[in-house]
């Protein structure tokens, strides 16, 4: 892509992925939270594209779109308020986490442009998928065999986790909260 | 890619919509009828629109857009030609895969936004069936590309100049037909925006030209998803005396035909049991299908 | 146009959003969903020294592709343990989640 089809789609991709991002916790409704998440990390694919990662953004906009479909579903299962129409409080510390993360985001921001990066800034020329499949099944197939079963892991440590009577139990009975209070 | 492939891939979304129409009349046994394809279009554009009494703006508004975004996504994925290959990325296939990825957040949105009991319970059938059906269309695609050494729909096409893939890999295809046909919303998959199910589901409270973009998209996938089968398994624009134009578009018909009588044949099942049928047969089979690519490619392909 | 230092910015940017999620929210889903967006930043940033500062290196895009596995593994963990918590306390608000504290 030339220098300036990348910035046609940088910019604006990039912008409305961080209003996007914001909104997520901005809004009140659980529904289009998660879907604005899906659309900043889908626009985050989009930026992949633009910087020439073709492979990983492709990916990324796939895998994106699965997983944060899932993340709604949770939101509206263990909200109490998923549509955002009783006007429901969800933050706390408001104002000492939005200070901490402008100054954050500001310091890193600073330390981006002010840093005296290594090289010349190249035309972006990313790996293209052959290479990366070359990477994957040769130098790193030991880390992506781990990832594999990492996710294995997860899966079945997921599933005990969440069973009913899982790793954390049912509450005692008689502290007000427990399901087997509701069954009595 | 040219300056002029998009505009060449939304005239073929718009032909091509316009053709699906005709051969779900046909299907359905009626007197075929282009005027009244075009009738009905313009009867909905000209239609007020009415909104639904609760609903959300914006996720109301933008589903009918974000599902023809992925429809016409997926279709520029196609490879027509050897000339017009539409969008030619070298992870086309995985292209595909992601823009039809986005049909579920589409259905999902117009449920939610419509505001309507069953317009909700429609997205969340939608989504539920489309968890278990996404990983078989990826993992089936792995499949096929396998042997062409390359995920460019361009090489899939052109490994198949001798033997289409569907008769080196026919159990893909068993995978890959229902799999599309879920997400392109056609019945017997359709139990979340069939009228006869769930008062019309997720898509039921649109109307207008709202509801032409819908109805407009659905066709377009429809075309997607014939074209890309035509495109991976039946040899895309290979065949012999006719031009390649001509040969991918009869393929791609021909599944389209296929696909839409197949739907008004099967009967409906219930979403558990299409669950049950995604996750225990469809996941581990399109497993299954992977490893035997692999061998298929290491023994005929090298 | 565009240049290392810009996508960095946009990274270091997103990544402030993520953590505001985090540390301003009350609800386990809406942490997950911060945390999503900071490791979103962080693949951002590899994507950005891959193509302007080692465009030939595969291993920076391995390194994208496993924090998407991470991602993915993250959010199913933190989903299991919401679903735990909710079962033992029917809330997945963290301020009352507070068995632990002495």
């Amino acid at each position: 892509m030339s220098a300036l089809g990348t910035a046609l789609v940088f910019w604006p991709a990039a912008i409305l992925m961080l209003v996007w991002g914001l909104y997520v916790f901005r809004t009140a409704s659980m529904a289009r939270a998660g879907l604005l998440l899906l659309g900043a990390l889908g626009l985050e694919g989009l930026l992949f594209l633009a910087l020439a990662s073709q492979f990983l953004g492709v990916l990324m906009i796939l895998m994106m779109s699965g997983e944060m479909i899932i993340m709604v579903f949770f939101m509206v299962m263990f909200m109490s308020d998923p549509g955002g129409l009783m006007g429901m409080d969800m933050t706390h510390d408001k104002r000492r986490s939005a200070a901490l993360a402008a100054a954050i985001g500001i310091g890193l921001a600073v330390l981006a442009v002010a840093t005296d990066w290594p090289g010349a800034v190249v035309s972006p020329d990313a790996p293209d998928v052959q290479a990366i499949g070359y990477e994957v099944m040769g130098r790193s197939m030991f880390s992506f065999l781990f990832a594999g079963v990492t996710i294995l892991f997860a899966m079945v440590g997921g599933v005990l986790l969440a069973k009913e009577g899982g790793r954390l139990g049912l509450a005692e009975p008689g502290d007000g909260t427990s399901r087997r209070d509701e069954r009595t | 890619m040219s300056a002029a492939t998009p505009f060449a891939i939304l005239l073929v979304a718009l032909a091509g919509a316009g053709l699906v129409a005709l051969l779900e009349q046909a299907v359905a046994g009626a007197r075929l009828a282009p005027a009244a394809i075009g009738a009905a279009a313009a009867r909905r554009l000209r239609e007020p629109l009415t909104l639904p009494a609760s609903y959300d703006g914006w996720l109301y508004h933008g589903a009918p857009l974000l599902l023809l975004l992925a429809a016409v996504a997926a279709l520029a994925t196609v490879p027509w030609t050897p000339g017009f290959r539409g969008i030619d990325l070298d992870s086309g296939a995985i292209l595909f895969a992601a823009a039809l990825a986005y049909v579920t957040p589409a259905v999902f949105m117009a449920g939610w936004g419509s505001g309507h009991p069953l317009a909700v319970v429609g997205g969340f059938r939608f989504v539920a069936l489309m968890l278990g059906f996404a990983m078989p269309l990826a993992m089936v695609i792995t499949a096929v590309a396998a042997p062409a050494e390359s995920l460019r729909p361009a090489d899939i096409v052109a490994i198949q100049a001798g033997v289409p893939m569907a008769l080196v890999q026919p159990y893909s295809l068993a995978l890959w037909l229902p799999a599309v046909m879920a997400v392109a919303l056609m019945p017997p998959f359709d139990t979340a925006t069939a009228s006869e199910e769930l008062a019309g589901g997720a898509f039921a409270r649109y109307t207008g030209p709202e509801a032409a973009i819908v109805a407009l998209a659905q066709r377009v996938l429809v075309l997607a998803v014939s074209g890309m089968t035509a495109a991976l398994f039946l040899g895309g624009w290979h065949g012999p005396l006719l031009p390649d134009a001509l040969w991918m578009v009869l393929k791609t018909l021909a599944v389209a035909a296929l696909l839409l009588w197949a739907g008004r044949r099967l009967p409906r099942l219930e979403t558990d049991r299409l669950l049950i049928l995604a996750w225990k047969v469809a996941i581990p089979g399109s497993i299954a299908a992977i490893v035997l690519a692999a061998l298929t490619t290491l023994l005929f392909y090298r | 146009m565009i240049s290392l230092p810009v996508v960095l910015v946009v990274a270091g940017l997103m990544f402030a959003i993520g953590l505001y999620g985090v540390l301003g929210q009350t609800n386990a889903i809406m942490v997950i969903m911060g945390v999503e967006l900071m490791l979103g930043a962080a693949m951002l940033n590899v994507v950005g020294f891959v193509a302007y500062a080692h465009p030939d290196a595969a291993s920076g895009a391995f390194l994208v592709l496993i924090t998407m596995t991470l991602m993915a593994v993250e959010a199913a963990v933190g989903f299991a343990l919401v679903v735990a918590a909710f079962r033992h306390s029917r809330t997945a608000e963290i301020d009352d989640l507070t068995e632990l504290e002495g």
